[in-house]
């Protein structure tokens, strides 16, 4: 029997053309026993090999192709654990010395590290191929004895491949007549490149995309033919018919390699605990504390339930050996504080009271009745999973460097995160690879996935007829089967955001590590999933936009309100921050302030915390596909009784009214009716969890069906119960996730509701984030009282900050918010540093000076600033003629400072004669501007610059320059809306803050249309859409009339008419496509 | 003195609107781009008002109803540009190539035979109009408001002197053209008009915009004056024929080509010049087609078969008009036009004539002249493509092969670069793997008839010659170009044929390369899978 010694996957990234799964099944096809993957200098699809073949009963052998530091490759293959572990360290020190993608191994480095592996003399990118053409067959000899001196005669196989090539053959002649000398073994391989023959197409195009070229231009880089395909055992045989040795060498060598994935020996890191303790000991006494402070507070009662719950837990884990992993989270949580380093633990974490005590997570699982197993049980065998949510940024890498120093380089990795070619990249690629012009190439790119929602007309067809592309057109036919084939191959390795993986000894013994692009990152070459199925613990070091926010927010308060504000102990049930959230007044809030959610938060009207976790998990494409939303809604509201799929679900459903809403649910519904263990509704989760999960949801769909036709589950209900499980294969939130996301919601909200300044402030800094942009969040504050000033150089920092509010200012918050220089497009952050810098030694008194002193500013800069007015103040209010200064007499000061004078003028600008003197000498007293022969600016003017240079206004909105008008057309502000009644006849105008066309909406598109009294939704029907596509995608500002929807406060326009507005130049931006 | 200037407004859609009269009054787009990627460039006031915006897709384009999709045509703007120079110099021989769009000329001394300035506008106005152009006439005594006065106000305008500032005052500072930067600090002023330019204080605006500030100024106020620039002819050397009548035969073509290139000999001559390519554009009979002789390659589409172009390109400088003639005669032979022609348009293009010295022992070389004779004479037997220097292609494909243009060597400087055979007293020997017999290629190659036994060929005949196989090595396959139309799968077989005793060669065209009576040989087959059929590669020496 034949069996294939030598493949390479798409893991070895744009050098093979299948995925190690692909691989596995045509191997089972076959009938072949075993398959060895050796892809270029790593072990990527490894993982993916080992379980694609665990389930087809295919014995997964591993290796790797090494390359020399002449560039040829030595193909490896792993015998036992200790080759493993030499393999592994190899690739580690070749890479970690080198940048990304280059490096490669020194001889002395394989005679260090030989042992367990075996070595093969390659094909035509092997040693021996190379070696022929450089000397002959004396020079093979030499190689061949040479390897035999590294990994020991008996581990070295001279390699025949045949592909139908003259070259080749000849080369396998010189390889027999080696073998025979040397007597060493021949092995026959197929240096596999491609799972099927087709693939030797996709093979082409990544060739072309390595070495940048085109088909048309590549030559013989391609291919000679489609022979590198995995081929039956029998054609093999019949190919080597001739050496039926080399055939047979393959089974004999195949049961030689004993080593799999499942003996990879990770070990996680013991927590250093003081002497005389152990680790369970250590993380009793933490956790006992913990209670403590967390639970001190309760009720007997309740504090009794809590103390058993964690001692129940403390059993579990102490069962299953885990201290360890509990105190490591718990020690990088420890450092966050101390840092000042906001951090919370979310995802199933929150389900474990011991987590809560160890201040790893925020949400009391035990108050909430929260269940324990999602998070860890005995019967899983898996390690848990704890995600940490700390403030994006700066903060973050500390945090992650904290656990590099901790653990060392190799004692600490990121796991990788594995770029594939999705829609757009691979138009994009493959494009260039058919030597499509750079134009047809941007088209297509934009044409491929601009929409989350197809419809039925949306076909490629169409695309492309669009895009002026005929699909007749055979070159054009093959771009689209070239995209559909690359997809989900891999591309490129890059590094998961924020999960580190960390291990005992020598991480580099387990996987290789290579070097991350990010300087100081260290990553592994597996990513996230695989990891896990490996068994390799990880910590999710996840940035959060709004962790980051919160935690300026905090500092903000702290140092112009002078109150230390606890997100821990926050007032709960806080009636100013309901009273919000019923009215959808969250704009700028966690997770809540959706269009989406606003619609859904009047209906819902939370009350409570619990409100807050179920309107969090309920706007997901899984309770909307399932078709959960409304039914939810109606049963809270009293309109429809609340009923059971089947009465065993009551107890699991109770809480969310019959229906499920979360995934904790959806598990305990497949064990209460179709009898699932723990361990099979984990696998359903996980099924849930990822993408490549189709085939594993229908294998569960049949054992779901199976399990409910033995328990008597009625047809209809077992309908509606696949129906909701299926729906939540595209995300559901598990429960504690979230709550541990309620908690942010309600904290920002809390902190939105009572200091508005701060944290507006806080999310102007930290934009790109959340649903809108920043001119609605400063719309919106300004709405709610708050005053934002614009930039000033004269007194604006970076960031944005609080400003004390003057009395003339009159009533309202305490604070201003001033815009930061950050706002300023164009103006660089290290000439705004100096700009500070300089200000705070002296005020600027003219522009000349602020030249003069700031040298590094430049014109473009400069114009930047005035054109937005940030200049205005610079030497008081006003100018030299005495009237206040407008944003055109300081363009025409600029561009007379920015110009600079001849050599000649500029020496007599400065009275110094020595350079010293010149260096420190400031120019002589600036000559007083003359009033500028410029017009002011119009308000129009005005508008649209200061959206070219800040992307929003801190003046009167667009649309109220011309509410009067618009009043006379009959159009209605958004804030009118409301009073209106259900069905009324309705214009409204606003300017385009987001478009959506969700997947999960069928094809409607909704439009938010903001005014200077609020935001109005408005929905478009697919025919609409059709019809007016170019209107609804284009314009900024819209006019949009049609029929009124107002039920249960929740107010929409469902448009009829639609049209484009003209009232300003200014480009407002839309928050589109989601 | 008195200045006129000629301003075309829209002046690519006019180009192609002049080619096709049957547009004038529509709302017409052009687009312009790589196949299958168009997108607008250029549109009237009537489309534009129509809604069509400058950089749609030509498939969005399209869904405007109403509204004439053309491609944009350079050649129709070269010559409408050319046609405006003319309307220049049809009145005066002082004129000015502006700008694609637009020529001013110099009126003074005009009146005695055109009448007044006013009389002047008016007459070329009518003039295009009669080439088809919509233009603008302005005339003022300052060229430069002439020009921009053309720009700015439609139909025909007359500034008299001490009007300029004024009556420029209401035009938008971009008819100025000012640079790129220098309008965007306007726009970012306010200073939209020539009026405001004009109003800001010069020195100061010295002191922003510098010499350009101040030459704007005084281009709004219309005090800048310059003296004309004028044009030159145009540097290639172009002579044109329209014919009555279609001419289909070569002999009375040929008298024709040969009045053309003496004339453009002469004219070459006169300015020390000679030509080193020769364009031929021939417009063709369309409604009735006619071969002239059967070509071996026969233009395709309909632009192929209206319009027939050739360019003769020369190895040295040439103005021979005889020996040009000769070689026009020799292409025109070698792939005559489709149908008979309408009209010769011949250009030359310039260059310094050939200055040769023989130096006493330099060995000869081929004349250049007499050897593109050879060349042409050697294409028309043969083809174009099927004459120069072999070369390899970076391919797969075997037995392919492309002909660039053959170059003599270039005489004792490049031989002394070429390796010598001995090297420090040894001889070099091919490294290994090179030796072996060599392989002589038929082409084209004979089809074959192969019988197989367990897929191994056992017995073949091709050409007449019929043998079984004592020895077979392959099947050595290739395959490529999946991407396009003509991908190709061969698998090639090296046999040893033992042939039989009566086998005779049938075949003339491979005389040489298969012997007459053979009895055995080495010889490479291969199995053409797409076609599905046995031909032969060729045979080992």
């Amino acid at each position: 029997m034949y069996i294939e010694l030598h493949a390479r996957s798409a893991f070895s990234f744009l050098e093979g053309a299948s995925l190690p799964e692909e691989l596995a099944d045509v191997c089972a096809e076959h009938g072949m026993p075993a398959l060895a993957l050796l892809d270029r200098d790593g072990v990527y699809g490894a993982p993916r090999l080992h379980l694609a073949a665990k389930k087809s009963s295919l014995q997964a052998h591993l290796g790797a192709e090494v390359t020399s530091a002449a560039g040829w490759r030595y193909p490896m293959l792993v015998e036992s654990r200790a080759g493993y572990r030499n393999l592994c360290g190899l690739i580690t020190r070749m890479k970690l010395r080198a940048r990304k993608n280059e490096g490669h191994v020194l001889p002395e480095e394989l005679a260090a590290g030989a042992a367990g592996l075996i070595c093969l003399t390659g094909g035509e990118e092997g040693p021996l191929a190379q070696a022929l053409a450089r000397g002959g067959i004396e020079a093979g000899t030499e190689c061949v004895r040479k390897l035999c001196e590294l990994f020991g005669r008996g581990n070295v196989y001279v390699e025949l491949q045949r592909h139908f090539c003259r070259a080749e053959e000849a080369r396998n002649q010189a390889a027999l007549e080696i073998a025979r000398k040397l007597s060493l073994p021949v092995l026959a391989t197929n240096g596999v490149r491609h799972a099927r023959p087709r693939q030797r197409e996709v093979l082409d195009a990544f060739t072309c995309i390595r070495h940048h070229r085109t088909l048309a231009t590549a030559g013989r880089l391609l291919t000679r033919n489609a022979e590198r395909h995995l081929k039956l055992p029998a054609e093999m045989e019949r190919l080597f018919s001739d050496l039926p040795e080399a055939v047979a060498n393959t089974e004999m060598l195949s049961s030689r390699l004993q080593f799999t994935l499942s003996d990879l020996g990770y070990q996680f890191p013991k927590y250093p605990v003081p002497e005389g303790a152990s680790q369970m000991h250590f993380l009793r006494a933490r956790t006992r504390e913990g209670l403590s402070s967390r639970y001190g507070s309760y009720n007997e009662a309740d504090y009794e339930r809590a103390r058993k719950q964690i001692e129940r837990e403390l059993a579990v884990i102490d069962k299953l050996d885990l201290a360890g992993y509990f105190l490591i989270v718990w020690d990088i949580v420890c450092f966050c504080r101390e840092h000042n380093i906001l951090v919370q633990g979310r995802g199933s974490a929150a389900n474990s009271a011991v987590c809560y005590a160890l201040g790893i997570t925020a949400v009391d699982p035990v108050g909430m009745e929260l269940l324990f197993e999602r998070f860890l049980s005995e019967e899983r065998g898996e390690w848990p999973d704890i995600d940490l949510d700390l403030p994006s940024g700066d903060q973050r890498e500390r945090a992650i460097q904290y656990v590099y120093e901790r653990y060392g380089k190799l004692g600490a990795a990121m796991t990788a995160n594995v770029i594939t070619y999705r829609g757009r990249s691979a138009a994009r690629e493959i494009g260039k690879v058919l030597s499509f012009e750079p134009e047809t190439l941007d088209r297509l790119a934009r044409l491929v996935g601009a929409w989350e929602y197809k419809d039925a007309d949306d076909t490629l067809d169409r695309q492309f007829r669009d895009a002026g592309l005929d699909l007749r057109h055979p070159l054009i036919r093959k771009f689209f089967e070239l995209c559909r084939e690359v997809q989900d191959l891999p591309r490129h390795l890059g590094q998961h955001s924020g999960g580190m993986v960390i291990c005992q000894g020598q991480l580099d013994s387990v996987v290789p590590l290579e070097p991350a692009s990010m300087p100081g990152r260290v990553v592994v070459q597996w990513d996230k999933e695989d990891c896990a199925d490996m068994g390799i613990v990880k910590v999710d070091l996840l940035g959060l936009g709004m962790m980051a926010v919160l935690e300026d927010s905090l500092q903000i308060i702290r140092e112009r309100y002078g109150q230390e504000v606890d997100l821990g102990r926050l007032p709960p049930n806080d009636p100013v921050v309901y009273e919000a959230l019923r009215k959808a007044d969250t704009v700028g809030m966690f997770q809540i302030e959706s269009r989406a959610q606003m619609s859904c938060l009047p209906r819902l009207r939370p009350k409570c915390f619990y409100d807050i976790v179920v309107q969090v998990a309920i706007i997901r494409p899984g309770p909307i596909v399932g078709k959960m939303v409304n039914p939810y809604l109606r049963r809270r509201q009293g309109r429809e009784s609340v009923h059971y799929s089947h009465p065993s679900l009551e107890p699991v459903l109770a809480r969310t009214l019959g229906v499920p809403l979360f995934q904790e649910q959806l598990l305990r519904m497949a064990m209460i009716v179709a009898g699932f263990s723990g361990g099979e509704a984990e696998e359903l989760r996980r099924a849930m969890g990822f993408k490549r999960s189709e085939a594993r949801m229908k294998e569960i769909e049949k054992k779901l069906r199976r399990g409910m036709g033995k328990n008597g589950i009625a047809p209809a209900a077992q309908e509606e119960i696949i129906q909701s499980i299926r729906s939540f294969a595209l995300y559901g939130f598990p429960e504690s996730h979230a709550a541990s996301f309620a908690l942010l919601a309600y904290a920002s909200a809390y902190l939105k509701c009572h200091y508005l300044a701060a944290f507006t402030a806080a999310m102007l800094n930290n934009q790109p984030m959340g649903f809108y942009q920043p001119a609605t969040l400063v719309k919106d504050a300004q709405r709610r009282g708050l005053k934002v000033k614009p930039i000033d150089v004269t007194c604006s920092d970076w960031p944005c900050t609080l400003e004390n509010l003057s009395p003339q200012d009159g009533d309202g918050p305490d604070f201003a918010v001033r815009l930061g220089l950050r706002y300023a497009k164009g103006l660089r952050a290290e000439v705004a540093a100096e700009i500070v810098g300089e200000r705070a030694l002296r005020p600027f008194v003219s522009i000349e000076d602020l030249k003069f002193r700031v040298p590094a500013i430049q014109k473009s800069e400069l114009t930047a600033l005035a054109e937005i007015g940030a200049l205005n103040f610079i030497a008081g209010k006003r100018g030299a003629a005495g009237r206040t200064r407008h944003r055109r007499d300081v363009l025409w000061q600029v561009e007379r400072a920015a110009r600079r004078p001849g050599p000649l003028l500029e020496a007599a600008g400065t009275s110094c004669e020595s350079d010293e003197e010149c260096a420190s000498a400031t120019p002589t007293a600036p000559t007083p501007a003359a009033a500028s022969p410029l017009l002011p600016m119009t308000a129009e003017e005005r508008l649209v610059a200061d959206f070219r240079g800040t992307g929003m206004t801190v003046g009167p909105h667009p649309l109220a320059y011309h509410r009067a008008e618009m009043k006379r057309q009959g159009i209605r502000s958004a804030s009118e809306l409301p009073g209106l009644p259900d069905g009324t006849w309705v214009r409204v105008a606003g300017a385009v803050i987001a478009r959506q066309r969700p997947g999960t909406a069928k094809g409607f598109v909704f439009l938010s249309l903001e005014d200077e009294t609020g935001i109005a939704n408005a929905i478009i029907t697919p025919r609409l859409f059709a019809k007016d596509h170019g209107v609804v995608v284009r314009p900024s500002f819209l006019l949009v009339e049609g029929r009124l929807q107002n039920q249960d406060n929740v107010v929409s326009v469902k448009a009829e008419r639609v049209r484009p507005l003209s009232v300003t130049r200014a480009e407002t931006a839309s928050h589109d496509f989601h | 003195m008195a200045f006129a200037s000629i301003y075309v407004p829209d002046f690519l859609v006019q180009a192609v609107v002049r080619a096709e009269p049957a547009l004038r009054g529509r709302a017409v787009a052009l687009v312009d781009g790589t196949p299958p990627l168009w997108s607008v460039v250029a549109a009237n006031e009537a489309a534009l008002q129509a809604g069509i915006e400058l950089g749609l897709a030509k498939a969005q384009a399209e869904q405007f109803r109403g509204v004439e999709i053309r491609p944009r045509s350079q050649g129709q703007e070269k010559i409408a540009h050319a046609a405006l120079l003319d309307l220049g110099w049809s009145v005066s021989p002082r004129v000015e190539d502006t700008a694609p769009d637009s020529v001013a000329l110099d009126l003074a001394g005009l009146n005695s035979l055109f009448g007044s300035e006013e009389e002047i506008a008016r007459r070329l106005a009518q003039r295009a109009s009669g080439f088809g152009l919509i233009a603008h006439v302005a005339v003022a005594a300052n060229l430069e408001v002439a020009i921009h006065a053309a720009r700015g106000f439609p139909g025909i305008t007359l500034i008299p002197p001490g009007e300029e500032s004024e009556r420029l005052g209401s035009l938008p500072v971009g008819v100025l053209s000012p640079a790129a930067e220098v309008l965007e600090t306007l726009e970012r002023w306010g200073v939209r008009t020539c009026g405001a330019l004009a109003a800001l204080p010069a020195l100061e605006l010295s002191e922003r915009l510098g010499q350009e500030g101040i030459r704007l100024h005084e281009l709004a106020r219309g005090a800048r004056s310059r003296s004309l620039a004028l044009a030159e002819a145009d540097p290639i050397f172009e002579e044109e024929m329209a014919l009555e009548y279609g001419v289909a035969e070569l002999e009375p073509l040929a008298f024709l080509l040969g009045r053309l290139l003496d004339q453009l000999c002469a004219r070459l001559a006169a300015r020390s010049l000679a030509a080193i390519a020769v364009r031929s554009r021939f417009d063709l009979e369309t409604r009735f087609p006619k071969k002239i002789r059967r070509g071996k390659k026969e233009p395709r589409g309909e632009s192929a078969s209206s319009v027939y172009e050739k360019v003769l390109a020369l190895p040295v400088p040439m103005r021979n008009s005889k020996m040009l003639l000769q070689l026009l005669r020799l292409q025109l032979q070698a792939s005559p036009p489709a149908a008979p022609i309408l009209k010769i348009v011949l250009a030359a293009e310039p260059a310094r004539p050939r200055t040769a010295q023989g130096g006493l022992f330099l060995p000869c070389s081929p004349d250049p002249e007499k050897l593109e004779l050879t060349i042409a004479r050697l294409a028309n037997l043969v083809g174009d493509a099927n004459i120069g220097s072999p070369e390899l292609p970076d391919t797969h494909r075997p037995g392919e092969f492309r002909t660039s243009r053959f170059f003599p060597p270039r005489g004792t400087a490049d031989r002394r670069k070429e390796e010598p055979a001995v090297a420090n007293g040894e001889l070099r020997v091919p490294p290994a793997g090179r030796q072996g017999n060599g392989f002589r290629i038929f082409r084209p190659t004979p089809p074959a008839s192969v019988a197989l036994h367990e897929g191994h060929p056992m017995r073949v005949s091709f050409c007449g010659l019929r043998g079984d196989v004592t020895a077979a090595s392959g099947p050595w396959r290739t395959s490529g170009d999946w991407w396009r139309e003509d991908a190709w799968q061969h698998d090639e077989w090296d046999l040893e044929i033992h042939f039989d005793s009566s086998s005779r060669r049938r075949e003339k065209t491979l005389r040489s390369l298969l012997p007459r009576e053979p009895q055995h040989g080495l010889y490479r087959f291969y199995y053409d899978s797409v076609a599905g059929k046995w031909f032969v590669r060729g045979a080992y020496d």
